[in-house]
Protein backbone atom coordinates (compact mmCIF):
# COMPACT_ATOMS: atom_id res chain seq x y z
CA UNK A 1 0.00 0.00 0.00
CA UNK A 2 1.61 3.29 -1.01
CA UNK A 3 1.87 5.68 1.91
CA UNK A 4 3.34 8.51 -0.12
CA UNK A 5 1.27 10.25 -2.74
CA UNK A 6 4.06 11.64 -4.90
CA UNK A 7 6.82 9.35 -6.08
CA UNK A 8 9.41 11.27 -4.03
CA UNK A 9 12.93 10.13 -3.26
CA UNK A 10 14.22 10.20 0.30
CA UNK A 11 17.34 12.30 1.00
CA UNK A 12 19.19 9.49 2.70
CA UNK A 13 19.16 5.83 1.74
CA UNK A 14 20.63 4.63 5.03
CA UNK A 15 18.94 4.79 8.39
CA UNK A 16 20.56 6.15 11.56
CA UNK A 17 21.57 2.63 12.63
CA UNK A 18 23.49 2.10 9.38
CA UNK A 19 20.92 -0.24 7.85
CA UNK A 20 19.13 0.36 4.57
CA UNK A 21 15.64 1.85 4.42
CA UNK A 22 14.00 -1.58 4.32
CA UNK A 23 16.07 -2.73 7.31
CA UNK A 24 18.63 -4.75 5.36
CA UNK A 25 22.40 -4.83 5.88
CA UNK A 26 24.54 -3.62 3.00
CA UNK A 27 24.98 -7.02 1.43
CA UNK A 28 21.79 -8.70 2.50
CA UNK A 29 19.43 -9.98 -0.18
CA UNK A 30 15.69 -9.41 -0.08
CA UNK A 31 13.59 -12.52 0.68
CA UNK A 32 13.39 -14.73 -2.42
CA UNK A 33 10.68 -17.30 -3.07
CA UNK A 34 10.74 -19.51 -6.15
CA UNK A 35 8.27 -22.04 -7.51
CA UNK A 36 8.26 -24.07 -10.70
CA UNK A 37 5.41 -25.67 -12.64
CA UNK A 38 2.86 -23.07 -11.52
CA UNK A 39 1.15 -22.65 -14.91
CA UNK A 40 -0.57 -25.78 -16.16
CA UNK A 41 -0.92 -24.81 -19.82
CA UNK A 42 2.73 -23.96 -20.42
CA UNK A 43 5.50 -26.47 -21.21
CA UNK A 44 7.46 -25.05 -18.30
CA UNK A 45 6.84 -22.23 -15.87
CA UNK A 46 8.17 -20.45 -12.84
CA UNK A 47 6.91 -17.96 -10.29
CA UNK A 48 9.38 -15.74 -8.49
CA UNK A 49 8.85 -13.41 -5.57
CA UNK A 50 11.94 -11.32 -4.91
CA UNK A 51 11.17 -8.70 -2.30
CA UNK A 52 8.11 -7.00 -3.73
CA UNK A 53 8.79 -8.21 -7.27
CA UNK A 54 6.27 -10.77 -8.43
CA UNK A 55 7.04 -12.46 -11.71
CA UNK A 56 5.41 -15.19 -13.78
CA UNK A 57 7.36 -16.88 -16.53
CA UNK A 58 6.17 -19.44 -19.07
CA UNK A 59 8.11 -21.37 -21.70
CA UNK A 60 6.68 -22.93 -24.85
CA UNK A 61 8.77 -25.04 -27.14
CA UNK A 62 10.24 -26.46 -29.15
CA UNK A 63 7.38 -25.51 -31.47
CA UNK A 64 6.78 -24.12 -34.95
CA UNK A 65 7.97 -20.63 -35.63
CA UNK A 66 5.23 -18.13 -36.21
CA UNK A 67 5.56 -16.01 -38.38
CA UNK A 68 7.33 -18.60 -40.47
CA UNK A 69 9.94 -16.33 -42.10
CA UNK A 70 11.70 -15.94 -38.73
CA UNK A 71 12.66 -19.64 -38.74
CA UNK A 72 16.32 -20.45 -39.31
CA UNK A 73 17.25 -23.57 -41.30
CA UNK A 74 20.41 -24.29 -39.30
CA UNK A 75 19.26 -23.65 -35.72
CA UNK A 76 16.32 -22.97 -33.48
CA UNK A 77 15.44 -19.50 -32.28
CA UNK A 78 14.80 -18.18 -28.79
CA UNK A 79 12.29 -15.39 -28.37
CA UNK A 80 11.82 -13.62 -25.06
CA UNK A 81 8.91 -11.31 -24.28
CA UNK A 82 9.27 -9.21 -21.14
CA UNK A 83 6.07 -7.36 -20.22
CA UNK A 84 4.97 -5.41 -17.19
CA UNK A 85 1.42 -5.28 -15.86
CA UNK A 86 -0.17 -1.83 -15.94
CA UNK A 87 -0.49 -1.85 -12.14
CA UNK A 88 3.02 -3.10 -11.39
CA UNK A 89 4.53 0.39 -11.14
CA UNK A 90 3.78 3.67 -9.34
CA UNK A 91 2.14 5.46 -12.29
CA UNK A 92 -0.08 3.23 -14.39
CA UNK A 93 1.91 1.87 -17.33
CA UNK A 94 0.27 1.99 -20.73
CA UNK A 95 -0.93 -1.47 -21.77
CA UNK A 96 1.01 -1.58 -25.07
CA UNK A 97 4.67 -2.66 -24.80
CA UNK A 98 7.02 0.29 -24.65
CA UNK A 99 10.61 0.84 -25.76
CA UNK A 100 11.98 -0.19 -22.36
CA UNK A 101 10.16 -3.52 -22.44
CA UNK A 102 11.35 -4.29 -25.95
CA UNK A 103 14.95 -3.51 -25.07
CA UNK A 104 14.86 -5.62 -21.92
CA UNK A 105 13.28 -8.50 -23.89
CA UNK A 106 16.25 -8.39 -26.24
CA UNK A 107 18.81 -8.17 -23.44
CA UNK A 108 17.19 -11.12 -21.66
CA UNK A 109 17.14 -13.14 -24.88
CA UNK A 110 20.85 -12.51 -25.42
CA UNK A 111 21.54 -13.51 -21.83
CA UNK A 112 19.62 -16.80 -22.02
CA UNK A 113 20.61 -17.97 -25.50
CA UNK A 114 24.16 -19.16 -24.61
CA UNK A 115 22.56 -21.70 -22.26
CA UNK A 116 20.63 -23.56 -24.93
CA UNK A 117 21.63 -26.06 -27.60
CA UNK A 118 19.68 -24.26 -30.31
CA UNK A 119 21.67 -25.95 -33.08
CA UNK A 120 19.73 -29.14 -32.20
CA UNK A 121 16.39 -27.54 -33.12
CA UNK A 122 16.58 -26.18 -36.68
CA UNK A 123 13.34 -24.57 -37.80
CA UNK A 124 11.88 -24.50 -34.29
CA UNK A 125 11.42 -21.86 -31.65
CA UNK A 126 11.45 -21.56 -27.91
CA UNK A 127 9.31 -18.77 -26.59
CA UNK A 128 9.71 -17.33 -23.11
CA UNK A 129 6.93 -15.10 -21.83
CA UNK A 130 7.75 -13.12 -18.70
CA UNK A 131 5.12 -11.01 -16.97
CA UNK A 132 6.04 -8.71 -14.13
CA UNK A 133 2.91 -8.36 -12.00
CA UNK A 134 4.52 -6.25 -9.27
CA UNK A 135 7.81 -4.37 -9.65
CA UNK A 136 10.22 -3.02 -7.07
CA UNK A 137 13.68 -2.69 -8.61
CA UNK A 138 15.84 -5.32 -10.23
CA UNK A 139 13.08 -6.82 -12.34
CA UNK A 140 15.36 -7.73 -15.23
CA UNK A 141 17.60 -9.72 -12.88
CA UNK A 142 14.63 -11.42 -11.32
CA UNK A 143 13.31 -12.19 -14.82
CA UNK A 144 16.57 -13.87 -15.91
CA UNK A 145 16.54 -15.97 -12.75
CA UNK A 146 12.90 -16.95 -13.28
CA UNK A 147 13.34 -17.62 -17.01
CA UNK A 148 16.23 -20.01 -16.34
CA UNK A 149 14.02 -21.92 -13.92
CA UNK A 150 11.11 -22.05 -16.37
CA UNK A 151 13.37 -23.32 -19.18
CA UNK A 152 14.71 -26.04 -16.89
CA UNK A 153 11.16 -26.88 -15.81
CA UNK A 154 10.16 -27.25 -19.47
CA UNK A 155 12.89 -29.87 -19.86
CA UNK A 156 14.77 -27.82 -22.42
CA UNK A 157 18.39 -29.12 -22.64
CA UNK A 158 20.60 -26.49 -21.01
CA UNK A 159 24.31 -26.12 -20.37
CA UNK A 160 23.56 -24.79 -16.89
CA UNK A 161 21.33 -22.31 -15.12
CA UNK A 162 21.91 -18.60 -15.21
CA UNK A 163 21.45 -16.32 -12.21
CA UNK A 164 21.26 -12.54 -12.07
CA UNK A 165 21.43 -9.87 -9.41
CA UNK A 166 21.79 -6.10 -9.32
CA UNK A 167 24.58 -4.53 -7.32
CA UNK A 168 25.31 -0.83 -7.05
CA UNK A 169 26.25 2.19 -5.07
CA UNK A 170 23.94 4.20 -2.83
CA UNK A 171 25.03 7.22 -0.79
CA UNK A 172 28.65 6.36 -1.68
CA UNK A 173 28.50 2.80 -0.33
CA UNK A 174 28.51 -0.40 -2.35
CA UNK A 175 25.43 -2.54 -1.79
CA UNK A 176 23.91 -5.79 -3.09
CA UNK A 177 20.40 -6.23 -4.51
CA UNK A 178 19.03 -2.71 -5.00
CA UNK A 179 15.38 -2.08 -4.24
CA UNK A 180 13.21 0.16 -6.43
CA UNK A 181 13.89 3.32 -4.45
CA UNK A 182 17.64 2.61 -4.18
CA UNK A 183 17.74 2.07 -7.91
CA UNK A 184 16.10 5.43 -8.63
CA UNK A 185 17.79 7.54 -5.95
CA UNK A 186 21.16 5.74 -5.80
CA UNK A 187 24.44 6.58 -7.50
CA UNK A 188 25.00 3.47 -9.61
CA UNK A 189 23.19 0.32 -10.66
CA UNK A 190 24.82 -2.73 -12.19
CA UNK A 191 22.62 -5.68 -13.15
CA UNK A 192 24.69 -8.71 -14.04
CA UNK A 193 24.16 -12.43 -14.66
CA UNK A 194 26.49 -15.42 -14.56
CA UNK A 195 26.08 -18.53 -16.67
CA UNK A 196 27.31 -21.31 -14.41
CA UNK A 197 28.68 -23.70 -17.08
CA UNK A 198 31.59 -21.34 -17.72
CA UNK A 199 31.13 -18.94 -14.77
CA UNK A 200 31.16 -16.02 -17.15
CA UNK A 201 29.04 -12.92 -17.30
CA UNK A 202 26.18 -13.12 -19.77
CA UNK A 203 24.19 -9.99 -18.85
CA UNK A 204 25.84 -6.73 -17.94
CA UNK A 205 24.45 -3.25 -17.87
CA UNK A 206 25.71 -0.30 -15.90
CA UNK A 207 24.28 3.12 -15.16
CA UNK A 208 25.85 5.63 -12.82
CA UNK A 209 29.43 6.36 -11.90
CA UNK A 210 32.08 4.36 -10.07
CA UNK A 211 35.88 4.43 -9.95
CA UNK A 212 37.98 1.45 -11.02
CA UNK A 213 38.59 0.18 -7.49
CA UNK A 214 34.90 0.20 -6.66
CA UNK A 215 34.08 -1.52 -9.91
CA UNK A 216 36.50 -4.32 -9.11
CA UNK A 217 34.93 -4.79 -5.71
CA UNK A 218 31.34 -4.61 -6.88
CA UNK A 219 31.68 -7.54 -9.28
CA UNK A 220 33.01 -9.72 -6.45
CA UNK A 221 30.00 -8.67 -4.38
CA UNK A 222 27.74 -9.68 -7.23
CA UNK A 223 29.35 -13.09 -7.52
CA UNK A 224 28.97 -13.77 -3.78
CA UNK A 225 25.27 -12.93 -3.97
CA UNK A 226 24.79 -14.96 -7.16
CA UNK A 227 26.19 -18.10 -5.53
CA UNK A 228 23.49 -17.85 -2.85
CA UNK A 229 20.67 -17.28 -5.35
CA UNK A 230 21.89 -20.13 -7.57
CA UNK A 231 21.63 -22.41 -4.56
CA UNK A 232 17.94 -21.43 -4.13
CA UNK A 233 17.33 -22.04 -7.84
CA UNK A 234 18.84 -25.51 -7.70
CA UNK A 235 16.89 -26.39 -4.56
CA UNK A 236 13.64 -25.22 -6.15
CA UNK A 237 14.17 -27.52 -9.11
CA UNK A 238 15.27 -30.43 -6.93
CA UNK A 239 12.29 -30.00 -4.61
CA UNK A 240 9.91 -30.40 -7.54
CA UNK A 241 11.31 -33.86 -8.27
CA UNK A 242 11.61 -34.77 -4.58
CA UNK A 243 7.90 -33.96 -4.22
CA UNK A 244 7.05 -36.17 -7.22
CA UNK A 245 9.28 -38.96 -5.88
CA UNK A 246 7.65 -38.78 -2.45
CA UNK A 247 4.21 -38.84 -3.97
CA UNK A 248 4.94 -42.09 -5.78
CA UNK A 249 7.15 -43.85 -3.20
CA UNK A 250 4.73 -42.76 -0.46
CA UNK A 251 1.98 -44.59 -2.32
CA UNK A 252 4.10 -47.76 -2.55
CA UNK A 253 5.01 -47.74 1.11
CA UNK A 254 1.36 -47.60 2.08
CA UNK A 255 0.74 -50.83 0.17
CA UNK B 1 1.44 -29.87 -19.87
CA UNK B 2 -2.16 -29.98 -20.90
CA UNK B 3 -2.44 -30.40 -24.62
CA UNK B 4 -4.45 -27.33 -25.43
CA UNK B 5 -5.76 -27.07 -28.93
CA UNK B 6 -8.35 -24.95 -30.59
CA UNK B 7 -10.30 -27.96 -31.80
CA UNK B 8 -11.36 -31.09 -30.00
CA UNK B 9 -11.90 -34.55 -31.51
CA UNK B 10 -15.42 -35.75 -32.34
CA UNK B 11 -14.96 -38.65 -29.93
CA UNK B 12 -14.16 -36.31 -27.05
CA UNK B 13 -17.02 -34.02 -28.04
CA UNK B 14 -19.45 -36.96 -28.00
CA UNK B 15 -18.03 -38.13 -24.69
CA UNK B 16 -18.61 -34.71 -23.13
CA UNK B 17 -22.09 -34.46 -24.64
CA UNK B 18 -23.16 -37.99 -23.65
CA UNK B 19 -22.05 -37.30 -20.08
CA UNK B 20 -23.95 -34.02 -20.04
CA UNK B 21 -27.13 -35.78 -21.25
CA UNK B 22 -26.83 -37.98 -18.17
CA UNK B 23 -26.44 -34.78 -16.12
CA UNK B 24 -22.80 -35.61 -15.48
CA UNK B 25 -19.65 -33.62 -16.20
CA UNK B 26 -16.26 -34.97 -17.24
CA UNK B 27 -14.77 -33.56 -14.00
CA UNK B 28 -17.48 -35.13 -11.83
CA UNK B 29 -19.52 -32.00 -11.14
CA UNK B 30 -23.26 -31.66 -11.42
CA UNK B 31 -24.78 -29.42 -14.11
CA UNK B 32 -25.25 -26.47 -11.74
CA UNK B 33 -22.06 -26.62 -9.71
CA UNK B 34 -19.04 -24.33 -9.78
CA UNK B 35 -15.48 -25.57 -9.52
CA UNK B 36 -13.69 -24.49 -6.31
CA UNK B 37 -13.12 -20.78 -5.79
CA UNK B 38 -10.12 -19.20 -4.06
CA UNK B 39 -9.97 -15.45 -3.54
CA UNK B 40 -6.88 -13.57 -2.34
CA UNK B 41 -7.23 -9.78 -1.94
CA UNK B 42 -4.53 -7.09 -2.04
CA UNK B 43 -1.75 -9.20 -3.54
CA UNK B 44 0.05 -6.46 -5.51
CA UNK B 45 2.01 -3.90 -3.47
CA UNK B 46 2.21 -1.30 -6.25
CA UNK B 47 -1.52 -1.35 -7.01
CA UNK B 48 -4.19 0.59 -5.11
CA UNK B 49 -6.28 -2.56 -4.92
CA UNK B 50 -5.82 -6.05 -6.31
CA UNK B 51 -7.04 -9.62 -6.28
CA UNK B 52 -5.83 -13.06 -7.25
CA UNK B 53 -8.86 -15.23 -7.99
CA UNK B 54 -8.92 -18.84 -9.15
CA UNK B 55 -11.81 -21.02 -10.23
CA UNK B 56 -10.52 -24.54 -10.74
CA UNK B 57 -7.41 -23.97 -12.85
CA UNK B 58 -8.53 -20.63 -14.30
CA UNK B 59 -6.64 -17.80 -12.66
CA UNK B 60 -6.91 -14.03 -13.05
CA UNK B 61 -4.86 -11.35 -11.29
CA UNK B 62 -6.52 -7.95 -11.29
CA UNK B 63 -5.08 -4.63 -10.17
CA UNK B 64 -6.41 -1.12 -9.78
CA UNK B 65 -4.53 2.09 -10.55
CA UNK B 66 -5.98 5.57 -10.37
CA UNK B 67 -5.37 8.86 -12.10
CA UNK B 68 -6.91 12.29 -11.67
CA UNK B 69 -8.46 13.79 -14.78
CA UNK B 70 -11.22 16.09 -15.97
CA UNK B 71 -14.74 14.62 -15.99
CA UNK B 72 -16.87 14.12 -19.09
CA UNK B 73 -18.80 17.37 -19.87
CA UNK B 74 -22.20 15.63 -19.58
CA UNK B 75 -21.32 14.04 -16.20
CA UNK B 76 -19.37 16.83 -14.44
CA UNK B 77 -19.69 15.31 -10.95
CA UNK B 78 -18.87 11.72 -11.74
CA UNK B 79 -15.61 9.83 -11.74
CA UNK B 80 -14.77 7.18 -14.31
CA UNK B 81 -14.07 3.46 -13.91
CA UNK B 82 -12.59 1.60 -16.87
CA UNK B 83 -11.86 -2.08 -17.40
CA UNK B 84 -9.20 -3.74 -19.52
CA UNK B 85 -8.39 -7.41 -19.91
CA UNK B 86 -5.30 -9.05 -21.27
CA UNK B 87 -5.11 -12.72 -22.23
CA UNK B 88 -1.43 -13.33 -21.55
CA UNK B 89 0.33 -15.84 -23.82
CA UNK B 90 1.55 -17.55 -20.67
CA UNK B 91 -2.04 -18.45 -19.79
CA UNK B 92 -2.49 -20.74 -22.78
CA UNK B 93 -0.74 -21.67 -26.04
CA UNK B 94 -3.84 -20.51 -27.92
CA UNK B 95 -3.40 -16.92 -26.73
CA UNK B 96 -1.15 -14.84 -28.93
CA UNK B 97 0.67 -11.68 -28.04
CA UNK B 98 -0.16 -8.44 -29.80
CA UNK B 99 -3.10 -6.05 -29.77
CA UNK B 100 -6.18 -7.11 -27.73
CA UNK B 101 -8.10 -10.00 -29.26
CA UNK B 102 -11.90 -10.15 -29.62
CA UNK B 103 -12.02 -12.53 -26.66
CA UNK B 104 -10.12 -10.19 -24.34
CA UNK B 105 -12.25 -7.22 -25.36
CA UNK B 106 -15.42 -9.23 -24.75
CA UNK B 107 -14.16 -10.25 -21.30
CA UNK B 108 -13.42 -6.65 -20.29
CA UNK B 109 -16.68 -5.33 -21.73
CA UNK B 110 -18.96 -7.96 -20.20
CA UNK B 111 -17.35 -7.46 -16.77
CA UNK B 112 -17.60 -3.68 -17.26
CA UNK B 113 -21.27 -3.76 -18.23
CA UNK B 114 -22.20 -5.98 -15.30
CA UNK B 115 -20.56 -3.59 -12.88
CA UNK B 116 -21.64 -0.34 -14.61
CA UNK B 117 -25.36 -1.10 -14.80
CA UNK B 118 -25.57 -2.46 -11.27
CA UNK B 119 -24.78 0.86 -9.58
CA UNK B 120 -21.76 -0.93 -8.13
CA UNK B 121 -19.10 1.79 -8.33
CA UNK B 122 -20.31 5.04 -6.74
CA UNK B 123 -18.95 7.37 -9.41
CA UNK B 124 -20.25 10.44 -7.55
CA UNK B 125 -17.91 9.57 -4.65
CA UNK B 126 -15.02 9.69 -7.11
CA UNK B 127 -15.45 13.42 -7.70
CA UNK B 128 -12.87 15.79 -6.20
CA UNK B 129 -14.26 19.02 -7.75
CA UNK B 130 -17.14 19.19 -10.22
CA UNK B 131 -16.07 20.06 -13.78
CA UNK B 132 -12.41 20.14 -12.70
CA UNK B 133 -11.06 16.96 -11.18
CA UNK B 134 -12.35 13.43 -10.77
CA UNK B 135 -10.72 10.08 -10.15
CA UNK B 136 -10.28 7.79 -13.11
CA UNK B 137 -10.00 4.17 -12.00
CA UNK B 138 -8.29 1.59 -14.18
CA UNK B 139 -9.20 -1.98 -13.34
CA UNK B 140 -6.90 -4.22 -15.37
CA UNK B 141 -7.42 -7.98 -15.58
CA UNK B 142 -4.54 -10.28 -16.43
CA UNK B 143 -5.38 -13.89 -17.26
CA UNK B 144 -2.59 -16.02 -15.77
CA UNK B 145 -4.02 -19.45 -16.54
CA UNK B 146 -6.88 -20.26 -18.90
CA UNK B 147 -9.08 -23.22 -18.16
CA UNK B 148 -12.50 -21.93 -19.20
CA UNK B 149 -15.06 -19.44 -17.88
CA UNK B 150 -12.95 -16.28 -17.76
CA UNK B 151 -15.97 -14.02 -17.39
CA UNK B 152 -17.14 -15.28 -13.97
CA UNK B 153 -13.60 -15.19 -12.61
CA UNK B 154 -13.11 -11.71 -14.09
CA UNK B 155 -16.29 -10.52 -12.37
CA UNK B 156 -15.33 -11.80 -8.91
CA UNK B 157 -11.76 -10.63 -9.42
CA UNK B 158 -12.88 -7.09 -10.32
CA UNK B 159 -15.27 -6.89 -7.38
CA UNK B 160 -12.61 -8.07 -4.93
CA UNK B 161 -10.18 -5.52 -6.38
CA UNK B 162 -12.69 -2.69 -5.96
CA UNK B 163 -13.62 -3.79 -2.44
CA UNK B 164 -9.97 -4.06 -1.37
CA UNK B 165 -9.08 -0.69 -2.95
CA UNK B 166 -7.49 2.20 -1.07
CA UNK B 167 -7.08 5.42 -3.06
CA UNK B 168 -5.43 8.53 -1.58
CA UNK B 169 -8.11 11.11 -0.76
CA UNK B 170 -7.76 14.54 -2.37
CA UNK B 171 -9.43 17.86 -1.57
CA UNK B 172 -9.81 20.83 -3.89
CA UNK B 173 -8.01 23.77 -2.27
CA UNK B 174 -7.03 26.98 -4.10
CA UNK B 175 -7.62 25.56 -7.55
CA UNK B 176 -5.47 22.50 -6.98
CA UNK B 177 -5.59 19.14 -5.29
CA UNK B 178 -4.34 18.77 -1.76
CA UNK B 179 -3.86 15.24 -0.46
CA UNK B 180 -5.43 14.76 2.95
CA UNK B 181 -3.31 11.73 3.90
CA UNK B 182 -6.51 9.71 4.27
CA UNK B 183 -7.81 7.04 1.90
CA UNK B 184 -10.99 6.41 -0.03
CA UNK B 185 -11.60 2.72 0.53
CA UNK B 186 -13.69 0.10 -1.20
CA UNK B 187 -16.31 0.48 1.50
CA UNK B 188 -17.07 4.02 0.25
CA UNK B 189 -16.69 3.34 -3.45
CA UNK B 190 -18.59 0.06 -3.83
CA UNK B 191 -22.35 -0.20 -3.34
CA UNK B 192 -24.02 -3.20 -5.00
CA UNK B 193 -22.26 -6.49 -5.70
CA UNK B 194 -23.25 -7.71 -9.16
CA UNK B 195 -22.48 -11.38 -9.74
CA UNK B 196 -22.00 -12.67 -13.26
CA UNK B 197 -22.70 -16.33 -13.98
CA UNK B 198 -21.89 -18.05 -17.26
CA UNK B 199 -23.69 -21.05 -18.76
CA UNK B 200 -22.60 -23.18 -21.67
CA UNK B 201 -24.93 -24.89 -24.13
CA UNK B 202 -24.20 -28.05 -26.09
CA UNK B 203 -27.06 -29.45 -28.15
CA UNK B 204 -30.02 -29.01 -25.83
CA UNK B 205 -28.08 -29.30 -22.58
CA UNK B 206 -27.30 -26.20 -20.52
CA UNK B 207 -24.80 -26.19 -17.67
CA UNK B 208 -22.99 -23.78 -15.34
CA UNK B 209 -19.28 -22.85 -15.41
CA UNK B 210 -17.91 -24.44 -18.61
CA UNK B 211 -14.34 -25.75 -18.38
CA UNK B 212 -11.89 -25.38 -21.25
CA UNK B 213 -12.81 -28.61 -23.10
CA UNK B 214 -16.49 -27.82 -22.61
CA UNK B 215 -15.92 -24.30 -23.92
CA UNK B 216 -14.14 -25.67 -26.98
CA UNK B 217 -17.01 -28.02 -27.90
CA UNK B 218 -19.98 -25.94 -26.76
CA UNK B 219 -22.24 -24.26 -29.29
CA UNK B 220 -22.47 -21.09 -27.28
CA UNK B 221 -22.50 -19.42 -23.91
CA UNK B 222 -24.63 -16.96 -22.05
CA UNK B 223 -23.43 -14.70 -19.22
CA UNK B 224 -25.97 -13.08 -16.92
CA UNK B 225 -25.12 -10.42 -14.33
CA UNK B 226 -27.49 -9.96 -11.42
CA UNK B 227 -27.66 -7.81 -8.33
CA UNK B 228 -29.63 -8.94 -5.30
CA UNK B 229 -33.00 -8.30 -6.97
CA UNK B 230 -32.37 -7.27 -10.60
CA UNK B 231 -30.87 -8.51 -13.82
CA UNK B 232 -28.36 -5.94 -15.02
CA UNK B 233 -26.56 -7.33 -18.04
CA UNK B 234 -26.68 -10.30 -20.40
CA UNK B 235 -24.28 -11.42 -23.08
CA UNK B 236 -24.98 -14.30 -25.41
CA UNK B 237 -21.93 -15.41 -27.29
CA UNK B 238 -21.22 -18.22 -29.70
CA UNK B 239 -23.53 -19.81 -32.24
CA UNK B 240 -26.02 -21.40 -29.87
CA UNK B 241 -29.62 -20.22 -29.86
CA UNK B 242 -31.70 -20.18 -26.70
CA UNK B 243 -35.46 -20.64 -26.43
CA UNK B 244 -37.57 -18.18 -24.42
CA UNK B 245 -38.18 -20.84 -21.75
CA UNK B 246 -34.45 -21.47 -21.46
CA UNK B 247 -33.71 -17.76 -21.02
CA UNK B 248 -36.38 -17.49 -18.33
CA UNK B 249 -35.02 -20.55 -16.58
CA UNK B 250 -31.47 -19.15 -16.72
CA UNK B 251 -32.37 -15.72 -15.37
CA UNK B 252 -34.02 -17.42 -12.39
CA UNK B 253 -31.01 -19.69 -11.99
CA UNK B 254 -28.68 -16.66 -12.10
CA UNK B 255 -30.54 -14.94 -9.25
CA UNK B 256 -30.21 -18.15 -7.26
CA UNK B 257 -26.50 -18.60 -8.09
CA UNK B 258 -25.84 -14.91 -7.41
CA UNK B 259 -27.35 -15.18 -3.95
CA UNK B 260 -25.41 -18.36 -3.26
CA UNK B 261 -22.04 -16.99 -4.44
CA UNK B 262 -22.49 -13.69 -2.61
CA UNK B 263 -23.01 -15.65 0.61
CA UNK B 264 -20.30 -18.24 -0.06
CA UNK B 265 -17.52 -15.88 -1.06
CA UNK B 266 -18.53 -13.10 1.37
CA UNK B 267 -16.51 -10.52 -0.60
CA UNK B 268 -17.08 -7.73 1.92
CA UNK B 269 -14.62 -9.44 4.28
CA UNK B 270 -11.83 -8.20 1.98
CA UNK B 271 -12.38 -4.48 2.59
CA UNK B 272 -9.26 -2.78 3.93
CA UNK B 273 -9.16 -1.01 7.24
CA UNK B 274 -6.98 2.09 7.35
Amino acid sequence: MPLIIKDEYPEKLFREDGKRLDGRDKHELRPIKMEVGVLKNADGSAYLEWGNNKIFCAVYGPRDVHPHYLAKPDKGILRVFYRMATFSVFDRKRPAPGRREKEISMVLGDCLEPLLFLELYPGNSFEVFINVMDADGGTRCACVTAAALALADAGVPMRSLVTAVAVGKIDGELVTDLSGIEDKAGDADLPCAITWFNEEISLLQFDGSMDLKEFDEVLTLAKNALIKIHEIQLNTLKNKYIAIQEEYSGGENKK
Amino acid sequence: MMNTKRVISTIEKNYILNNLRKEERIDGRGLWEYRDWTVKPDVITSAEGSADVTLGDTRIITGLKYDVGTPFPDLPEEGVCTFMAELLPLASPIFERGPPSEQSIELARVVDRGIRHADCVQTKKLCIKANKAVYILFVDLYVINYSGNLIDVGGISSLTTLISSHIPEGKWVDDQIEWTGKYLTGETIVNELPIVTTYGKIGDVIFLDPTLPEELVCDGKISISVTEDKIVSIQKSGLATFSLEEINMLTKKSMEMGKKLRKELNLWQYKVKI
